[in-house]
């Protein structure tokens, strides 16, 4: 097989675009897990964390446009370079979602909170975790019918996060936990876009596989797709 | 790669044309239909389908002995002066068989010129170059300035307007190629085979033979064989992919694989071994 | 070992002192072949030398002038002269045509089978044929059957005969050094086989045939058994004036003269050998200049 070098770099860029995966999914996890057992020690080192996940996305940058610059890939190499660059911002930008968790608990580590909330944080976080895992599996074994899971398991997150503001409105008698509450409209809205992000990476898997570009969920035109997809 | 449901039905109407529902191409230049060329009973290349358009650059790869140079060289009846060459299936040009035993190969060449990989200027003055082909076609009427609207449209005009009677071997590679393009374009053809124009060109030459034949493509049809594949990228409208392999009864010969719009076979080929060939991970 | 160290023990395992020995041996190589250059320059220069030291004097304008004579003082090799030079006029004229017309039809026009393959290799064997084969057949068909009688046009064309083969040969060689390229440019342009040959392939080789052709008239200006056998005549005391003359050549004068008891006319034959080798060394010199200029590296 010529052109070794080239492989083995594209592999190695793969790799560690599943790193990183692995590192924001635990990311989030510590985060919401720091929000819930009100942990500040764990909260500061999910903010800590947050420089490896940025060198790691810088290094997947920069080794990626060399790799454009010198091998110019085309066909499937350049769709899948075109994958990892999209995904290494899509992952970075969850690793920010968790930074964003952890702050929101530092700053109100003091106040009250309502378990009803977190739980229904919990259950959020339980939901968009597996997304990530998901679609980051999906991408390591190149599994069409995994990508377009996504676009169920997103589902629950939208109506979990809309169910958020009614459950912080019912904390309107007390203002310190209404302060709390609206603060954990934040966190919820940070698991949803999380929840996004993932489903973003999904479609650019499915591009990788299909070589066509099909938005898995349209906010405009909620489409319905089946297995005819690609 | 994908699975079997969610692959796109392949149109095979639509392979034939080169692209999916292009429609305003209007019609084939050539119309190739199970080509196959041999050479003494050995097979060169076989399994031939495809149109190509006109105004259009289409580029022939592949890797070496996929026959697309033996291909090239069908459609202008090159073939005819290698002992052997024999040539079975269809190829029309404009709607008329190029092989049937009417047609006169000398006059399909004027109107099907080519351009060769080594530049091949006769070794004669610049002007005498171009007035060689207008002569044995009989174009003599304003000899002048039919040579100086050759050289113009091939881009060498300016570059050699102050002496026509120069040598053509004292010019450079790229420019004697520039020649050889304009000697073709002097007999008014209407297509323009070219066979690796560039290859033994450096790369300031070959971007400049690139551009032009981006600007002669509004009047010409052009066809392209070439090695590199960053080229027909860059240039060509279709590409076709040719590779060799071994028929059913183990005789290894040329064979059309593929034949799509040029982003296409570079982003998303369908066929596994286009995308080995184009990724480089072919052998 | 440091970097010092090493370049050091590179440099003394290359400076083995067999350079010297090389040197000495190369050189007593040189030295014999030398010698061997030298003893046919060293014969040819004595022959040389001779030749001009008895002819010089009696070259003079009558000599190129004046007919034979019985008085060796007088003798002129005129006649003689244009003879020859008649006799090689009418052969380029003659063989040049035909030879070039073979040479053509045989590389561009002629089918590769077995037959052309046959007609080649004869027309090569044809080149060692003894020449006075060649005077036989001219007397037979020329003289005799096509009525020629003994003159200068029979004379031209049985040299005619002889030299063909070489011409034909460095015809070919000319026409197969024209690279394909330079056809196939042709055709491509929508010329016929015959345009390309006469416009393109033919002009490309001319050089390169011009070459044979003066080579072979250099041969050709040297024979003397043919045109003896054809009845060129021993004793002229006229000049040519036209192609059905009776005629006589340089050669055949030189060794009438060479032949006679006088001792006197082995001064005048020597001046015959000193002007005919000049004319042969002229011809040389231009087929030489002709090639250098003209040839085309491909």
């Amino acid at each position: 097989m010529a052109r070794i070098h080239f492989h083995e770099e594209l592999e190695q860029l793969e790799l560690d675009i599943l790193g990183m995966g692995e590192l924001c999914e635990r990311a989030v996890g510590r985060a919401v897990g720091a929000l819930i057992e009100h942990d500040d020690a764990e909260a500061e080192g999910v903010i800590a964390g947050d420089d490896e996940i940025d060198e790691k996305y810088m290094s997947v940058e920069t080794r990626t446009l060399q790799v454009m610059a010198l091998q110019t890939p085309v066909a499937g190499d350049l769709r899948l370079i075109s994958v990892i660059l999209h995904t290494d911002l899509h992952l970075e930008r969850i690793g920010d979602m968790a930074v964003n968790i952890a702050k929101v608990y530092r700053s109100v580590h003091d106040l009250p909170s309502s378990q009803m909330i977190l739980e229904h944080i919990q259950e959020m976080s339980d939901v968009v975790r597996p997304m990530i895992r998901t679609a980051m599996e999906a991408f390591r074994r190149r599994d069409l019918n995994l990508c377009l899971r996504l676009q169920e398991m997103d589902d629950p997150v939208d109506r979990l996060n809309l169910g958020m503001y009614k459950e912080v409105a019912a904390l309107a008698e007390d203002p310190s936990l209404l302060n709390w509450g609206l603060r954990m409209i934040l966190v919820a809205r940070q698991l949803e876009r999380v929840g996004d992000h993932s489903v973003d990476i999904a479609e650019q898997v499915g591009f990788l596989l299909t070589g066509e570009f099909r938005e898995f969920t349209d906010a405009s035109h909620p489409v319905n797709i089946g297995p005819d997809v690609g | 790669m994908v699975s079997e449901e969610t692959r796109v039905r392949v149109d095979v109407e639509a392979l034939r044309r080169g692209g999916k529902g292009e429609d305003e191409l209007g019609e084939p230049v050539f119309q190739l239909r199970d080509l196959e060329a041999s050479y003494s009973g050995k097979t060169a290349v076989r399994g031939v389908t495809m149109d190509i358009p006109r105004n259009r650059i289409t580029a022939l790869i592949g890797p070496s002995g996929c026959g697309k140079s033996t291909l090239i060289r069908c459609l202008n009846r090159m073939n005819d002066l290698i002992p052997g060459a024999k040539v079975e299936g269809t190829a029309l040009y404009h709607s008329q068989d190029l092989y049937d035993p009417a047609v006169d190969p000398v006059e399909v060449r004027r109107h099907i010129g080519m351009v060769f990989q080594k530049p091949n200027p006769f070794p004669k003055s610049i002007h005498e170059n171009i007035a060689f082909g207008l002569r044995v076609n009989k174009m003599t009427d304003e000899l002048g300035h039919r040579v100086e609207r050759a050289l113009r449209a091939a881009a060498l005009w300016d570059e050699v307007k102050r002496d026509l009677k120069q040598n053509a071997l004292a010019l450079s590679g790229g420019q004697q190629q520039r020649l050889c393009i304009a000697r073709a374009i002097a007999v008014e053809p209407d297509t323009i085979l070219m066979d690796e124009p560039c290859s033994a060109l450096d790369p300031i030459a070959t971007a400049r033979i690139e551009d032009l034949m981006g600007e002669l493509k509004d009047r010409y049809s052009i066809v392209i064989v070439t090695h590199n594949m960053q080229q027909a990228a860059r240039v060509s409208d279709r590409t076709a992919f040719l590779t060799a392999e071994a028929d059913e009864a183990g005789h290894r010969s040329g064979l059309l694989v593929e034949y799509d719009r040029t982003d296409v076979i570079f982003t998303n080929p369908e066929d596994k071994r286009t995308e080995d060939y184009v990724t480089g991970r072919f052998g | 070992m440091n970097a010092v160290a090493v370049a050091g023990k590179a440099a003394s395992s290359i400076a083995t002192g067999k350079r010297a020995e090389r040197s000495l041996r190369a050189m007593v190589f040189t030295l014999l072949l030398l010698l061997c250059m030298l003893v046919g320059f060293v014969v040819l220069t004595t022959l040389l030398v001779d030749v001009l030291q008895k002819g010089i004097g009696h070259l003079n304008r009558e000599f190129l002038t004046n007919l034979d004579s019985r008085i060796a003082s007088r003798a002129g090799i005129y006649p003689a002269l244009l003879g020859s030079l008649w006799l090689m006029g009418l052969t380029a004229a003659i063989s040049f045509p035909l030879g070039i017309g073979a040479a053509v039809y045989l590389e561009e026009f002629a089918p590769r089978n077995r037959f052309t393959a046959f007609l080649e290799v004869n027309i090569a064997n044809l080149a060692a044929v003894p020449s006075i084969i060649y005077g036989l057949l001219g007397l037979a068909v020329f003289v005799r059957a096509m009525e020629m009688g003994r003159s200068i046009l029979a004379g031209a064309m049985t040299l005619t005969l002889l030299i063909l083969p070489v011409v034909i040969v460095a015809s070919r060689e000319a026409l197969r050094a024209v690279p394909d390229y330079i056809r196939h440019g042709a055709y491509a342009v929508g010329a016929t086989q015959w345009q390309t040959v006469w416009r393109q392939t033919l002009p490309a080789a001319l050089p390169g045939t011009m070459t044979g052709m003066i080579l072979g008239l250099s041969r050709a200006i040297g024979e003397t058994a043919p045109l003896i056998t054809l009845g060129a005549l021993t004793y002229v005391n006229f000049a040519p004036t036209g192609p059905l003359d009776r005629f006589t050549a340089m050669p055949i004068q030189i060794f009438n003269w060479v032949s006679r008891p006088q001792s006197e006319y082995q001064q005048v034959a020597a001046a015959g050998i000193i002007l005919l080798l000049a004319v042969l060394l002229t011809m040389n010199a231009v087929a030489i200049f002709l090639r250098n200029r003209y040839e085309r590296k491909w």
